[in-house]
């Protein structure tokens, strides 16, 4: 039953002589490669195996995961990632219905609610405060409710920018270019301190929505420059053609603009959610328990000083994974939009 | 629509959103007057009272606060400048790696690319910082003949040292945007039709040859305004200095807050001196681009 098929082994190393072997350059580059590549894997799954101390890992799982959310009610925050995850694999890999594809963005907006009132109680559940809120949880609260807010923030930040009036132009234009003119931490830090200072006494808002609150600002001017970019590739001849079809202006931006923006700017607003969800970690250095911040508070305990290396491994692995998934349902999506659009 | 209704919907939305920032600057003030704290200037002029590790120019505690901050400035832009240096190096490196004809060394770097920015900087910070640097020996890690040592309290090259915040930040902030200015590079590269590789490859001109002569300038113009934004990217990433406690400008006011309690004050100086390192990179990048585009007579 083993037969080797000549012409493809041919093919093979034609294909290594080309890409690896082609000149002496190319060679002692390549062969150079190999050594450090083979030491690197070894060393690697040496100190994998054998040198690193996983307990810290192991023995906190929970805490990476929901931070010090009381553990009787554990099953709560679990029963939202979970279910986030089902929905994940049920988009990516789950059967072609009709009726299922179609109501799938809803039940994908109806995780928000579902995780809030899970995390938050109320109605059947005993209330938890948020400041019990932590770890991969909150990570993903934090970039979920802000990508839904500045999602639509910035489209009309966008339309406004490529407004024909020209005062409502400008400040939108200054409040894009300023934002995206500051860092981060900045604006983040502006949230949890100034915001209560620009609010009457007795209005509080309480930290993580302060955090969604700054993050939403700061990725919507992102997200309508990227949008921006959508609506200027869209031929003028489209809006010449609708209106000549009789469509009045804001026909125009919801069946015509928006929707061809959205496609085109899709990949540039998976590259903002990655990296929203990455620099969630910022709010570690501003007091909340996220999932760096949980790393960091775990470091901190005398039980585990010095196991940076492990901590930090495992988290830049469930980072790494997290972003994998993000950057899967996008191309998906990405796919099935131009299905859709040759459907046409 | 008509003029009038035009003009009538901006005076409109202009009302209702001044309006609300006077409502928001009307709250600022009570609560400024509740605090006791009011609003201006003349604390810049006091004594800091806090000691910086790292300062370019001399500066002692009894120094102004508005002192230190223009210390935290230079502190950020020799980062900053220096890790623009390293990253573009390194970022080219990569990128023509990930481009070449060497399967192996675009696999690795293509790794390298997703490893890099897949994980949050912050992370990495800490990782150069906590695990890089202190994790060295307390005593000299590596000493050649007292010209070159290196150990956890930095590095130290003939009279010249960088502390190891520094270096943290430096070697964290530079392998970040390289993996970006890799990918830009690539597109740039990639912008370059095939035929101009074919043109030059049948009029018997070297690879290298080609490369320098005939792909990099085409490439030019598509690779400087991405190159740009990297470069402004790495200018705001370099706040993230506060994690591993290099004292830059957002460290410095970060602590000149918890001392006075002037955030807004603290906040706006933060705000024009990046609106000012943001200027000096675009212009810096747009005479750049020009020399550029007028070198190859496109302008």
């Amino acid at each position: 039953m083993f037969k080797i098929n000549i012409s493809s082994t041919i093919v093979l190393f034609k294909y290594l002589r080309k890409s690896l072997f082609l000149n002496l350059f190319n060679t002692i580059i390549s062969l150079l490669m190999i050594v450090l590549l083979s030491a690197a894997f070894f060393y690697t799954f040496e100190w994998l195996i054998f040198k690193a101390n996983w307990k810290v890992v192991i023995s906190n799982l929970p805490l990476y995961a929901f931070g010090s959310f009381p553990p009787n009610e554990q099953w709560r925050p679990a029963t939202w990632i979970i279910s986030l995850l089902s929905l994940s694999i049920l988009t990516l890999y789950g059967p072609e219905w009709k009726w299922l594809r179609k109501n799938l963005l809803i039940v994908w907006i109806g995780t928000i609610p579902l995780g809030l009132y899970l995390l938050y109680g109320g109605l059947g559940l005993s209330p938890i405060m948020s400041r019990h809120w932590g770890g991969l949880t909150l990570t993903i609260l934090l970039t979920v409710c802000s990508s839904l807010l500045s999602l639509p923030f910035g489209i009309v930040l966008a339309l406004c920018r490529q407004s024909s009036l020209p005062l409502i132009q400008k400040l939108t234009s200054i409040y894009i270019d300023v934002m995206r003119a500051i860092p981060l931490i900045a604006v983040l830090f502006f949230g949890q301190l100034l915001i209560p200072l620009f609010l009457p006494v007795e209005i509080e808002i309480d930290r993580v929505w302060r955090a969604i609150f700054a993050f939403t600002l700061f990725v919507s001017a992102y997200i309508a420059e990227d949008i921006r970019g959508g609506l200027q590739s869209i031929p003028k001849t489209q809006i010449e053609a609708a209106n000549s079809l009789g469509l009045n202006q804001y026909q125009i931006i919801q069946f015509i603009l928006i929707p061809q923006a959205l496609r085109i700017a899709l990949p540039a607003l998976t590259n903002q959610s990655i990296g929203l969800f990455q620099n969630t970690s910022l709010m570690a250095i501003l007091g909340l328990v996220e999932l760096l911040g949980i790393g960091r508070s775990i470091l901190a305990n005398p039980e585990f000083i010095g196991q940076y290396i492990e901590v930090y491994v495992w988290l830049a692995c469930v980072y790494w994974m997290v972003c994998t998934i993000i950057a899967v349902l996008a191309r998906h999506l990405e796919q099935r939009m131009t299905i859709n659009q040759a459907n046409f | 629509m008509q003029i009038k209704q035009k003009i009538f919907l901006q005076f409109g939305i202009c009302f209702i959103f001044f309006g609300l920032i006077g409502i928001l600057i009307n709250n600022l003030t009570i609560n400024l007057i509740r605090t006791g704290l009011g609003f201006n200037f003349n604390w810049l002029f006091k004594p800091a009272s806090f000691a910086l590790a790292e300062h370019p120019l001399p500066y002692t505690s009894s120094d102004s606060y508005a002192w230190a901050l223009f210390i935290g400035w230079l502190n950020s832009l020799k980062v900053i400048a220096s890790s623009l240096v390293f990253a573009t190096f390194l970022g080219t490196l990569i990128g023509f790696a990930r481009t070449g004809k060497n399967s192996l060394l675009g696999l690795i770097s293509a790794g390298y690319i997703t490893i890099i920015r897949q994980t949050p900087l912050l992370l990495q910070l800490m990782f150069w910082y906590f695990v890089g640097f202190l994790g060295l020996k307390d005593n000299m890690f590596i000493q050649i003949k007292n010209i070159f040592n290196i150990s956890n309290q930095g590095i130290e090259f003939s009279g010249l040292t960088f502390s190891s915040e520094f270096l943290a930040l430096l070697l964290g902030l530079s392998i970040f945007t390289s993996a970006y200015i890799a990918e830009v590079i690539r597109g740039g590269i990639l912008s370059v039709s095939r035929g101009q590789w074919e043109a030059f490859r049948s009029l018997g001109l070297s690879e290298r040859k080609g490369l320098i002569r005939i792909i990099i300038p085409q490439a030019l113009p598509a690779i400087i305004p991405g190159l740009t934004s990297q470069y402004l990217n790495l200018a705001k990433n370099s706040t993230l200095a506060i994690a591993v406690g290099y004292s830059d400008i957002y460290a410095i006011s970060d602590t000149i807050i918890n001392q006075t309690g002037r955030a807004i004050e603290c906040f706006i100086l933060l705000l024009v001196s990046f609106l000012l390192l943001n200027l000096l990179i675009t212009y810096t990048m747009e005479i750049i681009n020009r020399i550029i585009l007028r070198s190859q007579n496109y302008s």
